[in-house]
């Protein structure tokens, strides 16, 4: 069913201001995934060590569980590099995004919002370019209105790859990436699954075998 | 039931303080009277000392009724000693509160003329209060009853008639506590012994204070008197090399009372741009100005030594700019969303995956993590306290094959475990029962969502109080 899509090759860079909304509510920590992976991306390019925020409100850390410091860190993400913030309302969450982007204390902010503006993106991406760092809206549910971020993905979960050792334990977590809307009119979609040694996200090479598209995994399967 | 207070229309009847109450009734038929509230009472005093620190930073209460200043060397600012009681009754007054004020060298003396000298204001020249009490009567010296019935007995009513007689006779004279209480009370007024004030608020080291020509009554008001104390402060801070860790915005207002309003700040800091920002975003109009403040203090409750800014030699330049940068964000932020609202993770040597990180209020220094990685994959999203999940598994250890997490139901693809947990036994154990055994397992569904379930309990060991359950303690990506 997937592979019956275009596959491009490469996903399109970093931009200064993304929007990740999970294909369903279920899939926010695989949204939470690929958003801080796209914001590390961002970050390495260009050798930023400034710490990345993430913006929550208090109802969606009790809806979908806060973010944890060493799940995070097997994503790339270390702890002395996590700044939380918890707002109490959707209201104050936007006003602290803003705030920490356009503050140039970051090298990225993800913002859990529910129903930002066109305004308030537009302020968002104001304040990203303001502050040199990459905002990220997180988004629990996708949907169709009307926003300024350069690129607009849609996450879902996917079956995870074999497991190399155990087949019936879940393998390297695999999700989906739909490009759905982007400023040049590109769109996409992508299967990204977690490299088991560097924790990061790469693109899945193949869905029956995988690793081939790294060659350090090459040498491994010779020897 | 006796009298508390009385006012004047009282008074003019002939009532008085400690008075009984159906003698007042019967000399003044139409008494109207209230219950005392002493805590209340006590509290109003409390504001009211807050307030007399547009007057001195070292405000003590006194007793039920009575407030101490020190104003060494300070009365010049308020245009001399009697221009300042004078100022001090006026502004009572408008306020609605009757005062006697009395300045002497001690507060002994200055206490005794305050209540014994039949005057609003009183004065006793520097180096005059031997004189100035004199007269009064020997209840000045705040003596206890039993000390003033026995002086009666001899016949020494004026405070005056004390000063001839040889002070190892008046000690011995009344025995034990009395005496020595007597002796004190008076070295005390006549400032032969030092009698130390505790003030209400410690005084602060730092603070710039405003006093304005025309009450403000709103936050635009403030907003414009702040910027000339900002700057003050922070001169006062920079000489001698320090920075603002806990600011305090103090609005006097003419009806007695002050109003604070309180910011914290995660590293210390003299920037007056950023210590006005950080009162703004607390929010000016949270301060209650009632009928108007007319005069505006800001104090540095606490400091740091803060060495003049400096790029670290060896780092990042851009890092140590970027210190700086984050300790105003967290400053802003905590102003607005409330104190703890920004933190970061510290690793913490546990292994119950709750207990394995704490969230520690931000500052701009990463905390020290305090051990390293658990070395197993871990969920990005935790549930802090665990959701209960009805599973169906296999006993006495299999992994669930479905489960029902917040009425949706799961069919488990993919497994992986037990990762077993033991309880920490050297904590307290829950509420619930003796501490259990946790079975840790990775499950996928068939559609390729994460979960991290645990059984609470094993079969057959832990199972005597209650039945193992099933948890959701987190999601993968």
């Amino acid at each position: 069913m997937i592979s019956a899509l275009s596959m491009p090759a490469v996903l399109p860079d970093p931009a200064s201001f993304e929007e990740v909304a999970a294909a369903e509510p279920q899939d926010v920590a695989s949204a939470t995934a690929f958003a801080i992976w796209r914001a590390l991306q961002a970050a390495q390019d260009k050798d930023d060590r400034r710490p990345v925020a993430l913006i929550v409100t208090s109802a969606f850390q009790n809806e979908r569980g806060r973010l944890f410091g060493w799940g995070a860190r097997q994503l790339g993400l270390e702890h002395d590099r996590i700044l939380l913030v918890r707002a109490r309302r959707e209201a104050e969450a936007l006003w602290a995004f803003e705030e920490t982007l356009k503050s140039g204390a970051v090298a990225a902010a993800l913002g859990v919002l529910d129903a930002p503006s066109f305004v308030a993106t537009r302020r968002l991406d104001f304040a990203a370019r303001a502050g040199q760092a990459g905002a990220l809206v997180l988004r629990a549910k996708p949907c169709g209105d009307l926003s300024a971020a350069r690129l607009r993905w849609r996450i879902g979960s996917a079956p995870s790859a074999v497991h190399p050792l155990d087949a019936r334990a879940p393998g390297p977590s695999r999700l989906t990436a739909e490009l759905a809307r982007s400023r040049d009119g590109k769109t996409g979609f992508f299967t990204l699954e977690q490299d088991h040694e560097t924790g990061r996200l790469r693109l899945a090479a193949g869905l029956a075998d995988h690793g081939l598209a790294a060659g350090q995994d090459n040498a491994r399967r010779v020897a | 039931m006796t009298l508390h207070a009385v006012n004047d229309a009282a008074k003019r009847f002939g009532l008085r303080r400690g008075q009984s109450h159906a003698d007042a009734r019967a000399i003044a038929p139409g008494l109207a009277s209230a219950p005392a509230e002493p805590a209340e009472e006590a509290r109003a005093l409390e504001a009211l000392a807050l307030w007399f620190e547009r007057f001195s930073p070292l405000v003590a209460v006194d007793g039920a009724e009575g407030l101490f200043l020190d104003m060494t060397g300070a009365a010049h600012l308020f245009g001399g000693e009697e221009a300042l009681l004078r100022e001090i009754l006026v502004r009572l007054e408008a306020a609605g509160i009757k005062a006697c004020v009395a300045l002497a060298d001690t507060p002994g003396a200055a206490w005794a003329l305050a209540r014994y000298s039949q005057r609003r204001m009183s004065l006793a020249p520097a180096g005059g209060a031997r004189d100035a009490i004199a007269n009064l009567q020997v209840e000045a010296l705040r003596l206890d009853e039993a000390a003033v019935r026995l002086l009666a007995r001899f016949g020494l009513q004026r405070i005056g008639d004390l000063y001839n007689l040889p002070r190892a006779g008046l000690a011995r004279r009344f025995r034990g506590q009395e005496g020595l209480a007597l002796v004190r009370r008076l070295d005390q007024a006549l400032g032969v012994e030092a009698e130390p004030l505790t003030p209400q608020r410690p005084p602060p080291d730092y603070r710039a204070w405003q006093v304005l020509a025309e009450p403000i009554i709103d936050r635009d008001g403030v907003a414009f008197a702040l910027p000339p104390l900002a700057q003050a402060l922070a001169l006062q801070l920079e000489r001698d090399g320090q920075g603002a860790r806990m600011l305090a915005l103090d609005a006097f207002r003419t009806d007695g009372r002050v109003v604070r309003l309180k910011a914290g700040l995660s590293a210390p800091s003299r920037s007056p741009a950023h210590l006005l920002r950080l009162l703004k975003e607390k929010g000016l109009e949270t301060l209650d100005l009632g009928f108007g403040a007319d005069a505006l203090m800001l104090t540095a409750l606490a400091a740091e030594p803060l060495a003049g800014a400096q790029t670290e030699l060896a780092g990042d330049v851009r890092l140590a700019a970027s210190d700086n940068l984050l300790a105003g964000l967290i400053d802003r932020l905590e102003a607005k969303l409330g104190e703890g609202a920004v933190r970061r993770p510290q690793g913490v040597e546990s292994h119950l995956p709750e207990r394995s990180e704490r969230w520690l209020p931000a500052g701009p220094r990463p905390p020290e993590p305090i051990c390293a990685d658990p070395g197993r994959p871990r969920p990005l999203l935790l549930f802090d306290p665990p959701e209960p999940v009805e599973a169906i598994a296999e006993l006495p250890d299999s992994a669930p094959s479905r489960f029902v997490w917040r009425r949706a139901a799961h069919r488990v693809a993919k497994a992986q475990g037990p990762e077993r947990l033991s309880p920490e036994w050297w904590r307290p154990s829950p509420a619930q029962g003796p501490h259990r055994t946790r079975d840790y397992y990775a499950v996928e569904d068939d559609v390729g969502r994460r979960f991290w379930l645990f059984r609470d309990g094993l079969y057959n060991r832990e199972d005597l109080d209650r039945p193992p359950h099933w948890w959701i303690h987190g999601v993968w990506a």
